[in-house]
């Protein structure tokens, strides 16, 4: 058992693999937890039998372990976004888009673009919160297999759902529309209270945060046209 | 036909979405967006209705004629049986 600070929560984990303290260990912490998670033999083994690759149990156990967390961060009124999400001068932009898209590859250009302006808060799996009127990424130790997360809090800028296409191109979109993107990226609760729950949180952050559908290439204009397109907003 | 139970709408983003809950959503997950003719076709296929009583409900209700509102009507109820959201 041991505890990790995420998104201004104290998380117990109750582990049995050592992987998953190893994986936290930027985020340890102590206190008394607001919630704990443990996850069970069945839920380990359901994942493993689910996975698309062969994995191991306490890799299994990890995937498990974070799921249980993200299923309570809206009663906390935190939530999980898949998405990369790259900082650039203080502000966050996250990209979300269908696994294999390419979210992670246009990230690392803006890091190759922007070089020390720029960083990764998380590449994958970020949590956000609210603070007022800012709506804050959160890192957490889970961030798919690049491993680009770091322990810290920014404040989101925009959300762009990227495709990829010929040509860069980036334009505003609707909260409908957006609605309609980012459901495949969040973690969908099957009870009716955790349904309400996290769906007034979308709904809060669509309200505040400007959406965007970036089409674009593997390239550095793809940066400078996903930049210049929301930088200004 | 009827829709199943097991699933409710709300309101996101002024669009209303409906989700699946509790054993509906180990066969469906996701969402479905619904226009306001959705919305209404969907709270009428709470109880067991017949394709000529939605068709009729429609044209009562909006300025649209029997073969237009039939056509949408269709298309809808396909989306829906597709999901295995009506029987």
């Amino acid at each position: 058992m041991f505890c990790i600070k995420i998104a201004e929560l104290t998380v117990g984990i109750d582990n049995r693999y050592r992987h998953a303290e190893h994986l936290c260990r930027d985020y340890i912490c102590h206190g008394e937890p607001s919630f704990c998670v443990r996850v069970t033999d069945d839920e380990i083994s359901a994942e493993m039998a689910a996975a698309s690759s062969e994995v191991t149990p306490d890799y299994a156990e990890s995937i498990c372990i974070y799921r249980t967390i993200c299923k309570t961060l809206p009663e906390y009124g935190a939530f999980l976004l898949h998405a990369s999400v790259v900082e650039c001068d203080g502000l966050s932009y996250a990209f979300a888009a269908a696994s294999g898209t390419g979210k992670s590859t246009h990230t690392a250009l803006w890091l190759r673009h922007f070089g020390e302006r720029a960083r990764i808060i998380n590449g994958d799996k970020p949590i956000l919160r609210f603070d007022g009127d800012r709506v804050l990424v959160c890192g957490t130790p889970w961030c798919g297999k690049e491993g680009y997360n770091v322990n810290a809090e920014s404040p989101l800028h925009a959300l762009c759902f990227l495709e990829r296409g010929d040509k860069n191109e980036i334009a505003p979109i609707d909260s409908g529309e957006a609605v309609m993107r980012i459901f495949p990226q969040i973690l969908l609760p099957t009870d009716e209270a955790a349904v309400d729950r996290l769906f007034a949180l979308i709904d809060r952050m669509l309200r505040q945060i400007p959406c965007y559908l970036l089409r674009c290439t593997v390239s550095d204009e793809a940066v400078r046209v996903a930049y210049n397109g929301m930088k200004g907003n | 036909m009827k829709r199943k139970d097991g699933f409710i709408v709300r309101q996101i983003a002024d669009q209303n979405v409906a989700v699946a809950v509790g054993e509906a959503s180990r066969t469906f997950r996701g969402m479905i967006k619904l226009n306001d003719t959705g919305l209404m076709i969907w709270n009428l296929l709470e109880d067991d209705i017949t394709e000529n009583g939605i068709v009729a409900a429609l044209t009562e209700r909006y300025e649209v004629d029997d073969e237009t509102a039939r056509a949408d009507v269709r298309r809808f109820i396909a989306v829906l049986a597709e999901a295995g959201i009506v029987e």
